[in-house]
């Protein structure tokens, strides 16, 4: 994993949407290629480039990686699957 | 469908109807006096609109895994001896349950407690949206919680 801390390196996630954002993106799935090191936050900056009508996310939202809940700051690795996760509304 | 099923525990998420009866066949054991079941339905009216169903999605994988979490923590709020945790998703028409949640204890007192922290906590943190159809054929993302945050 040494090269992970390259700062050439590119490194791919799939980013998961649901409910209002996958509507709004069209898609359940995207794939991001960003530059290394990278984290939470970039993936969210990144959607927000692709799709302005991201911005008003922002503050609601919160991200999980590989299936846990993360912060914005968690740094992330190469075919990390990282899902948007916007509030909650189950029972 | 996503199920963890083991001796004591029941976790699942499921297209199909809720099956309460099966549920409360698995809840009691020889040393529970109490079965505690919450079942949460599809109200028919939201404000002044008419519902003609909900429809739910999940993170599945992952809305299992917070379920279990979920169910590991309500060891702080009660000793239960057996408990399950279903969710139907997709379509849940009016009157028809959306969630079970149940425990089965010692006593009464905390089967309902740990059954509230359950359905409380569930609403809070386990990846479910659900969309509101309304009667008219509209329909919409109903405004959900936001998860606690992780520190950083």
């Amino acid at each position: 994993m040494e090269e992970a801390s390259s700062p050439d390196r590119t490194l791919h996630v799939k980013v998961c949407l649901f409910s209002s954002l996958r509507d709004l993106t069209g898609s359940s799935h995207h794939h991001l290629a960003l530059t290394s090191p990278a984290c939470g936050r970039d993936v969210l900056d990144a959607m927000e480039e692709a799709f302005p009508a991201f911005r008003p996310y922002r503050d609601v939202i919160r991200l999980a990686v590989n299936l846990e809940y993360a912060s914005d700051g968690i740094p992330l690795n190469d075919g990390d699957e990282v899902a948007i996760i916007t509030p909650v509304s189950g029972g | 469908m996503h199920e963890i099923k083991t001796g004591s525990l029941w976790l699942c998420l499921q297209q199909a109807p809720l099956d309460v009866g099966a549920v409360s066949t698995f809840l009691p054991e020889e040393k529970s006096g109490a079965v505690n079941l919450f079942i949460g339905t599809t109200r028919g009216k939201t404000g002044e609109k008419a519902t003609r169903l909900l429809e739910y999605e999940a993170y599945e994988p992952m809305a299992l895994n917070v379920l279990e979490e979920i169910a590991r923590e309500s060891e702080r709020v009660g000793r239960s001896y057996r408990l399950c945790i279903h969710h139907r998703l997709g379509s849940v028409p009016v009157k028809e349950a959306s969630v079970i949640v149940g425990v089965s204890t010692g006593h009464r007192a905390e089967g309902f407690a740990i059954s509230r922290f359950l359905i409380d906590t569930l609403k809070e943190r386990v990846p479910i949206w659900k969309r509101e159809v309304y009667d008219d054929g509209s329909s919409e993302w109903v405004q959900g919680r936001i998860p606690p945050p992780v520190a950083s």
